[in-house]
């Protein structure tokens, strides 16, 4: 797995490439949870994720629940279709900000 | 059993031709290491294509097993990596049969599927997708350790 984080404006845009299992999905959360204070938005790029277990589900929740804590955007976008079989089969995506694009995901307010 | 050999499990275990066993069976013996789960991802999937299953049913089953796997990983092995996971994956005649055996702490069934599916508590979802995709899911302690097996149907389109 492979994350990297560069600065749009006040936003911070997370790419996440290869498999996020039990795994690296400590690096994973931990990235995430480092990022999102620093930021008023956080989108994450899920387009380049190749697998994705419950383990990296439950860290997109509990992102999730810590930016509305900090008052902070957390949004998705660039959905694989690795990633949409496990939403789809955990029935979670409703609970997230899902975009297609990254200029999308961007300019929601 | 040599592919060569009568079965007199055929009935219920691939393709028979003569009564001889024609099927497809992967086994493996693995430390309880998450870093080995990418290679039984690597090879559930191809056995999932070759037995039938589209793509996308193909990502399921592996993510399935993946989640059984990493069950076994963290909750019997408690993320000691020097456990042993026996896992076996056969096609049978009507599809796939999943068997993984472990010696570690049995499952706690209180916790299996106790989650409310599509809320937006973080754990607890692994045994609901692998719930949701096999058609049979069973947790058994035997002398032999702790024995899960899931088994999924290929449905013929007519």
């Amino acid at each position: 797995m492979k994350i990297s984080i560069r600065d749009v404006g006040d936003a911070k845009v997370v790419e996440v490439e290869g498999d996020v299992d039990l795994g690296t999905s400590p690096v994973f959360r931990r990235t995430l949870f480092e990022t999102l204070p620093r930021a008023a938005k956080l989108a994450l790029n899920l387009a380049a994720i190749r697998y994705i277990d419950s383990s990296g589900i439950a860290t997109l929740i509990e992102v999730l629940k810590d930016s509305q804590r900090l008052k902070k955007q957390f949004v998705l976008f660039g959905l694989s279709p690795a990633v949409e079989e496990v939403f789809r089969l955990t029935h979670v995506i409703r609970i997230f900000q899902v975009f297609q694009t990254e200029q999308e995901a961007l300019e929601t307010a | 059993m040599p592919d060569n050999q009568p079965d007199n499990h055929a009935d219920n275990r691939g393709e028979t031709i003569g009564g001889v066993r024609r099927c497809l069976q992967m086994k493996f013996a693995m430390p309880s290491d998450p870093r080995y789960l990418a290679v039984v991802r690597g090879a559930i999937g191809p056995l999932a294509a070759t037995i039938g299953w589209d793509e996308s049913e193909c990502r399921a089953i592996t993510l399935a097993l993946d989640e059984a796997l990493a069950n076994v990983i963290r909750h019997s092995y408690h993320n000691c990596a020097d456990g042993l996971i026996e896992l076996e994956c056969c096609e049978s005649a009507d599809g796939l049969e999943i068997t993984l055996l472990d010696k570690g702490d049995a499952p706690d069934r209180s916790k299996i599927c106790a989650r409310e599916i599509g809320c937006d508590q973080p754990g607890g979802l692994g045994t609901h997708i692998i719930k949701s995709v096999m058609d049979s899911v069973s947790y058994e302690e035997s002398p032999e350790g702790n024995r899960f097996v899931a088994r999924k149907l290929l449905r013929k389109t007519p």
